[in-house]
């Protein structure tokens, strides 16, 4: 290996600012509900082989660009890709992408006839056709529910647009205004993100190049090696379940996994989890390992670089077709509450091998809306697409962070001013509900709610969970609050819907939401007495809580 | 006389001040800060000015820049504020985004303590709709009851944030009015006046921190007013410098939600300075301001002249959309810590050693090698002295420490880490340097590198080298240039309104009117400022969009049909915007629809500038010809590097590998580039 360390440092850190100057244009440049406000999406380069050399800022969407980029080399074969390629997929099983909503681009990065890289880029769609408006179906059986389905295909033939292929997603789609211009704006990161291999390939060498992201791979290995190895050997288990998979409301989805840690590798066996469903709650690979190493990263060091070269300390049992390992036709695009509730295993998992470390369950996905309806304030313009927070569980000497997405997601809320401005209804109530922490030493994260006045007919489609299994505690933590779904809240018509559900609802109707409040730690009775009355001082907690989930008399506590 | 103009910086260490003289002379004075009341410092400043003979009397102009409501807000030291909002709509400040900006892995994450808490926070009944209708009329009992609670509970300032007020500011117009009567006396900010722009929480926040730090800012401009006529400084021209780089008057800093203006003024003087000296007084059209200081490194992009800007930023982890100069600032810089983590990688930053214990070389305790010791060890920096030779560095810790922390666990030479340790966070400049230039579709390849602060004329030349710009420029007094830049700045106060309406169905009758509007505004409150009659430019803009997208592009309308608005007007804008689009983003629509969302007034007073005389820089040290220090720059080979004294850079170029120092900076100028003076006082660096 001829390229010195510090080039290898100086070229990640590149690729790095590379992978930030992509997300900015696409931000600042998305069309639709869900890209502008929510920034749901991701852009990456890795190397030749798809490996990753710094993770994406929406991390989860990381591994799904390694199994795509693998399924486009199988596909295509490398010698066959050209300067100039780009290609597109929304496929859950082809190319490994998290549900048919997203779609991916990739593009190849010839320099001087050799395969350098492929510079990439995944985002959500307002709407993919299927069976509902946005596409997401949370009662969906089969896949072809959830929209047009496009193997890893060639939108870009050596820089030459494929009109055929852009009319063909056109015509797939309720919202072809809003998906084009997505479109032609990942279209465009990609080959922002070429440019710029290309100029290192011509100030460095390509040789350079190419030797240093295969070291950037060993380093990354490394670096979790050393990570890992604080981890004692040993064995962690947990279970968790889902309310339901959003068709059979009846039985819970267990989820389930078992870590083996021996001499610093990591063996995770998902093969108690329940089989696959016959509603979109399911995973493949990439999801699973996007969980696993978000978690890891946060119990180690919350600052360690993720690159694939971590790939060869950790591996995966699955049964076959299980929620976490399904196969086709098997619906997924619920996929981010199966994914948050695995989150909250793994870290219980590993709870007794890192004492201190882990938190409670958090709030999951707090769920998303799609407003649709028949014309709308301005025509032309998508559905409204709002995903919502919730809370994070308490851990050890931190009370849990309320009204805000967690863990896997990261996304932003869309502003009470701009859904009033744009669409027809209005938010009646924005407010955090008290007690909906779960009570502990350290108290979990509140959820919060938010009340809907429909000014027109509209059709509701929303998803989320934690409605009937409530986020759980940790270490004599008490569970979050519920999440809650109600039709006319506070009248006498007042109906408590499930957690996933499908609504047609006239002018006039008033529709609350509210996500999952996070789990507590530790035993409430030891939570100390200024915490509690500063609980009660910001309303955080009623006197009724209080007195239920403490055992202290709110009038003594305040004086 | 009236002969002289003072600015004075307040840095975290150092108070700079610099006093230009009629004749264009510049004087320099730095005295030690003094954090807990910074005006102190800037009295004992101008207390030695006059102590050497000038008349307090003579100064007719007095430009400040001070970071008093930044630190406050950073530690937590503002007013006790409580908040007036609608009824059912707390989430706002705790939901915030909803998103987390800090590191996503953080299982613990948590937010920022509120500025106002749950337990000051009233809501009142009333709404507004989002056309600006009334749809539920305000509940002014509440109000009351409101202010007379918050007012039981110690609180001395309010913030009134209502929905959609920023369509219709009624309700918050007259609740302040109520607060007010209810409790005189006290502070209020209206997010109306504050921030009237759409989407809640960021005007929320705007309007939060308005109130946290108003009465703040107004005790430290009473306090400053009040010594500067003690000191016999009676002129009544005193400003105080913005984040949108132009400056407003002393006494217009509090009220009306001019505070949130304050809080990214920083390093907007250092930018400000790059512009008026370099940009339009010297003529160069494309600069880059790279400002590497002790802890971090600020780089802004110049063009014409004129800062390029922001309105969406900010200060610690609050949000605060106001214009601001577009400065990013990284973690690099002179006391940056270098380590190698578990797999042998070499890192630097981003901690810092900061000023205590400061780099290894400083002998005050520090352990970590830092850029300084890099730079010792590869022979860029004078053993001998540091600050005019107040300090002398100890080259042989810096070498210990870099041998024992880095080169060792790589397997390399003391000489070839420091070199990497010195590549690395060039290269971090560079990194950034490059996605801001993108991000503004800057070419970097015809622009100038300007270099400041104390660092910025050691590392300039090899940060441009990597970014194939070709000439670097080191102003003749790097470490006091922000001071200079108070002295060349405009009043310049921003107003805005959001209204979203496509451009297609606005008329010029309500363009005009709304733009009206903000003029009258902008009229009334300069005439309040004592600043009516004055020479002054109405700038207007418009913050656009395509429908559905959620973020505008700030349009500026000057040499279009704009003043007043006419319908031929409208069109130009729309194919300006459609070419701004198209640059910015490197796509267009023209077929799509084209929304207005911000109206935008910028009225610009322009100040008169000083006429600046390049009258030597003190020499730092006795090096004179056939002096020479041994340099890497690759950490194998060494040169033998002459070593100049500034002043004796001539106009004839002299090739590297070369060194010049001087009383504030070292510049050093690698092989294949030259140094040459330039008629300015300026250092000239050209890659050949």
């Amino acid at each position: 290996m001829s390229v010195d360390p510090i080039t290898v440092a100086l070229l990640r850190n590149r690729i790095a600012s590379v992978m930030q100057q992509m997300d900015y244009h696409f931000f600042r440049s998305g069309y639709s509900t869900i890209v502008r406000e929510s920034r749901d999406f991701s852009c990456i380069v890795v190397d030749a082989e798809g490996r990753l050399l710094a993770a994406p800022w929406m991390f989860f969407h990381g591994p799904v660009y390694f199994h795509l980029v693998q399924r486009i080399l199988a596909l295509y074969g490398a010698e066959n890709l050209r300067e100039g390629d780009v290609f597109v997929t929304n496929h859950p099983y082809e190319g490994n992408m998290p549900h048919a909503s997203d779609m991916g681009f990739v593009a190849p990065v010839v320099h001087d006839g050799r395969l350098v890289a492929f510079a990439a880029t995944i985002a959500h769609k307002a709407d993919v056709g299927g069976t509902v408006p946005g596409s997401t179906y949370g009662q969906a059986t089969e896949l072809y529910h959830e929209g047009m389905l496009l193997p890893p295909v060639r939108i870009h033939d050596a820089g030459e647009p494929d009109e055929d292929m852009m009319r063909l997603i056109a015509a797939n789609t309720r919202a072809p205004y809003v998906v084009l211009g997505d479109i032609s704006g990942q279209i465009g990161v990609t080959r922002i993100g070429r440019e710029h291999v290309h100029a290192m390939c011509a100030r460095y060498g390509t040789d350079t190049v190419v030797e240093a992201m295969e070291a950037m791979i060993d380093l990354s290995t490394e670096e979790f090696r050393a990570a890992l190895a604080s981890i004692p050997d040993g064995v962690g288990e947990a279970e968790g379940f889902l309310d339901h998979d959003g068709v059979d409301d009846t039985r819970p989805v267990r989820i389930h996994v078992r870590v083996r840690v021996s001499e610093g590798t990591l063996e995770f066996d998902f093969a108690g989890c329940d089989p696959q469903t016959k509603g979109p709650a399911n995973l493949r690979i990439a999801m699973v390992e996007g969980c696993v190493w978000y978690c890891l990263i946060g119990l180690l060091d919350p600052t360690l670089r993720y690159g694939d070269g971590a790939r060869r300390l950790v591996s995966f049992r699955f049964a076959e077709r299980s929620v976490l390992s399904a196969e086709p036709p098997a619906p997924c695009s619920s996929y981010m509450k199966t994914c948050q509730k695995l989150v909250d295993v793994i870290l219980e998992a590993l709870d007794p091998l890192l004492p201190g470390r882990s938190i409670a369950h958090s709030g999951g996905s707090g769920g998303s809306i799609v407003v649709a309806r028949p014309g709308g304030n301005r025509p032309g313009r998508g559905n409204q697409y709002e995903i919502f927070g919730s809370a994070y569980g308490a851990g050890e000497g931190a009370d849990g962070a309320s009204g805000v997405t967690v863990h896997l997601a990261n996304l932003y809320a869309a502003p009470v001013e701009i859904v009033e401005s744009e669409f027809p209804c209005r938010i009646r109530r924005f407010e955090l509900n008290p007690d909906s922490g779960g009570a502990g030493e350290f108290r979990g994260g509140l959820n919060f709610r938010r009340v809907y006045e429909m000014l027109e007919p509209a059709q509701v489609v929303y998803r989320s969970d934690r409605a009937a299994v409530p986020p759980a505690g940790l270490r004599g933590g008490k569970p979050g609050g519920p999440s809650r779904f109600v039709l006319h809240p506070g009248t006498d018509r007042e109906e408590v819907m499930p957690s996933s559900c499908r609504l047609s609802l006239d002018a006039g109707t008033a529709f609350s939401v509210q996500g999952a409040g996070g789990g507590g730690y530790g035993d409430p009775s030891e939570r100390s007495p200024d915490r509690i009355v500063r609980d009660l001082e910001e309303g955080y907690v009623t006197p009724e809580g209080a007195r239920r989930d403490y055992g202290v008399d709110p009038d003594a506590a305040g004086s | 006389m009236n002969e002289y103009r003072l600015g004075v910086d307040v840095g975290g260490t150092h108070t700079d001040l610099v006093l230009v003289d009629g004749s264009g002379g510049v004087r320099v004075e730095k005295v030690p800060s003094t954090p807990g009341n910074p005006s102190i410092a800037v009295l004992e400043g101008i207390g030695r000015l006059v102590d050497s003979g000038i008349a307090p009397g003579d100064i007719g102009f007095f430009g400040h820049g001070t970071t008093v409501t930044t630190n406050a807000l950073l530690e937590m030291k503002g007013a006790r504020a409580g908040l007036l909002i609608n009824e059912g709509f707390r989430a706002i400040q705790e939901v915030q985004t909803g998103a987390r900006e800090t590191n996503q892995f953080d299982l613990k994450f948590r937010r920022a303590a509120p500025l106002v808490p749950q337990s000051r926070t009233e809501e009142i009944g009333g709404r507004i709709d989002y056309r600006g209708r009334e749809i539920e009329p305000l509940d002014e009992d509440a109000v009351e009851r409101a202010a007379r609670e918050l007012s039981r509970k110690g609180v001395e300032a309010f913030a009134v944030c209502f929905l959609f007020s920023f369509m219709n500011p009624a309700h918050e117009r007259r609740a302040g009015e109520i607060v007010r009567r209810a409790v005189p006396d006290s502070h209020v900010s209206l997010s109306s006046e504050v921030l009237p722009r759409i989407r809640e929480w960021p005007r929320l926040s705007a309007c939060l921190i308005d109130a946290y730090l108003g009465p703040v800012l107004a005790r430290y401009v009473g306090d400053l007013d009040v010594g500067l006529d003690a000191r016999g400084i009676g002129t009544p021209r005193r400003f105080l410098m913005q984040s949108n780089g132009g400056v407003m008057p002393l006494s217009a800093a509090h009220g009306r939600g001019r505070t949130v203006h304050t809080l990214l003024s920083g390093p907007a003087a250092g930018v400000r300075a790059c512009g008026h000296v370099l940009g339009e007084r010297q003529g160069r059209p494309r600069l880059i301001a790279m400002d590497m200081g002790g802890t971090s490194c600020d780089i802004a992009f110049i063009e014409d002249g004129v800062p390029l800007e922001v309105t969406e930023g900010t200060v610690g982890e609050r949000k605060l959309d106001v214009p601001a100069l577009d400065i990013a600032t990284i973690s690099a810089g002179g006391g940056t810590v270098a380590r190698v983590n578990a797999a042998n990688l070499l890192t630097v930053g981003p901690d810092s050693a900061g000023a205590e214990p400061g780099p290894v070389c400083y002998g005050l305790g520090g352990d970590r090698p830092t850029v300084t010791d890099a730079d010792l060890v590869s022979g860029f920096l004078n053993p001998e002295f540091l600050l005019g030779g107040a300090t002398a560095l100890d080259a042989e810790a810096a070498g210990r420490a870099i041998e024992t922390r880095i080169a060792r666990p790589m397997g390399l030479s003391t000489r070839e880490a420091a070199s990497g340790i010195v590549r690395l966070i060039n290269a971090r400049m560079a990194d950034e340097i490059r996605v801001q230039a993108a991000r503004k579709v800057v070419d970097l390849a015809a622009a100038s590198l300007v270099a400041f602060g104390g660092a910025g004329p050691v590392h300039a030349a090899m940060v441009a080298e990597e970014l194939g710009i070709r000439r670097v420029l080191v102003p003749p007094r790097p470490g006091a240039f922000s001071a200079l830049g108070l002295l060349c700045s405009d009043v310049v106060h921003d107003y805005i309104r959001s209204e979203i309406v496509e451009l297609g169905a606005l008329s010029p009758e309500r363009a005009e009117s709304l733009f009206r509007a903000l003029e009258e505004r902008a009229e009334r409150e300069l005439s309040e400022e004592g600043l009516g009659g004055s020479e002054r430019q109405f700038v207007r803009e418009l913050d656009l969009r395509y429908a559905g997208q959620g973020y505008e592009i700030r349009t500026p309308l000057h040499g279009l049909d704009w003043r007043p608005v006419a319908e031929k007007g409208l069109a130009q804008v729309e194919e300006r915007f459609h070419a701004l689009h198209l640059r910015l983003h490197g796509h267009s629509a023209p077929d799509s629809t084209v929304e207005a969302v911000s109206f935008r007034l910028r009225v610009r007073m322009p100040m008169p500038r000083p006429e600046l005389v390049e009258n030597g820089v003190a020499a730092a040290s006795e090096a004179g010809p056939g002096t020479a220090r041994s340099v890497t720059f690759d950490g194998r080979t060494r040169l033998e590097a002459p070593v100049h004294c500034r002043a004796d850079i001539g106009e004839d170029p002299t090739m590297g590998p070369l060194i010049v120092e001087q009383v504030d900076a070292t510049t050093v100028v690698p092989p294949g580039w030259s140094a040459h003076g330039d008629g300015f006082g300026n250092i000239v660096l050209d890659a050949r």
